[in-house]
């Protein structure tokens, strides 16, 4: 799965760290999400759909 | 964020796992010299197994200025450590009785169980993480480290009872199980620390 993770982190100039707090997860799963080696669950993937205000499907595309 | 090498040299784990992995190396040399005999090395081993309270006070520490501690990653530190600490003292203790003393074979039954007692805590505590770590790609990796460690135990396991079966290789104890399992799970969670580390910023 694919994902605009990075480009909208970058948007809000937030750091994978940053990003970490706002999910309340591990800077490493966001770095893991964020390269595609890791496809975050439906509850996971709602949350960061709300912390940007978009809809999963803005964020996330199939292969 | 927090590099280990920023750490004063006393809060950095690295210098408590040379500690402890130079001491164990440096007694299990002695040992097979032939320049210590098996109490003295108990006593040794046990001691080094104390560095692992540093270790654990130092990761802590780090983990915290990271900002990446968890209550469930603490426990399973300190759950994990405690596990193998008695797992070398259970070893340790019943080797030694075992050589030294004529012993009923109900007292050498209740010597095999005192070091094979604390495997099934160490698979409680990471049941106990799996159950209480809310992050689900850490849950992830520890299933992976898991599965590491059970294909290191099945496969070298099994390929060795092939290749003593063909008469290829002497009779190997049954225990090496544990530290091929520690093995497999210290290597997969390494492999895992390290395609982490890559930088994704």
């Amino acid at each position: 799965m694919k994902n605009r993770l990075k480009v909208l982190r970058a948007m809000h100039g937030w750091s994978q760290q940053d990003l970490a707090e706002r999910l309340e997860v591990s800077r490493q799963s966001v770095n893991a999400i964020e390269t595609g080696r890791y496809d975050p669950s439906l509850p996971l993937a709602f949350r960061i759909a709300d912390v940007f205000a978009l809809k999963i499907e803005e964020i996330f595309e199939r292969d | 964020m927090t590099r280990q090498q920023d750490l004063p040299l006393y809060r950095n784990p690295r210098l408590w796992i040379g500690l402890l992995m130079g001491s164990i190396a440096t007694i299990v040399a002695l040992k097979l010299s032939g320049a210590i005999d098996s109490t003295t090395g108990l006593i040794l081993m046990c001691g080094a197994a104390g560095l692992m309270i540093p270790l654990y006070r130092s990761k802590l520490v780090l983990m915290r200025a990271r900002n990446a501690v968890s209550i469930a990653a603490a426990n399973y530190t300190l759950g994990m450590m405690a596990a193998a600490a008695a797992y070398l003292l259970g070893l340790g203790i019943a080797i030694t009785l075992h050589r030294n003393y004529e012993l009923t074979p109900f007292v050498r039954l209740a010597l095999a169980l005192l070091p094979a007692l604390p495997i099934f805590g160490m698979i409680a505590v990471m049941a106990r993480y799996l159950r209480d770590e809310s992050d689900e790609y850490l849950r992830h990796r520890m299933i992976m480290a898991s599965l590491g460690g059970l294909a290191a135990v099945l496969g070298i396991g099994s390929f060795w009872g092939f290749l003593e079966t063909f008469e290829l290789v002497p009779h190997a104890r049954g225990w090496w199980s544990v530290p091929i399992w520690a093995l497999g799970v210290g290597l997969t969670r390494l492999w895992l620390h390290a395609r982490d580390a890559r930088p994704g910023e």
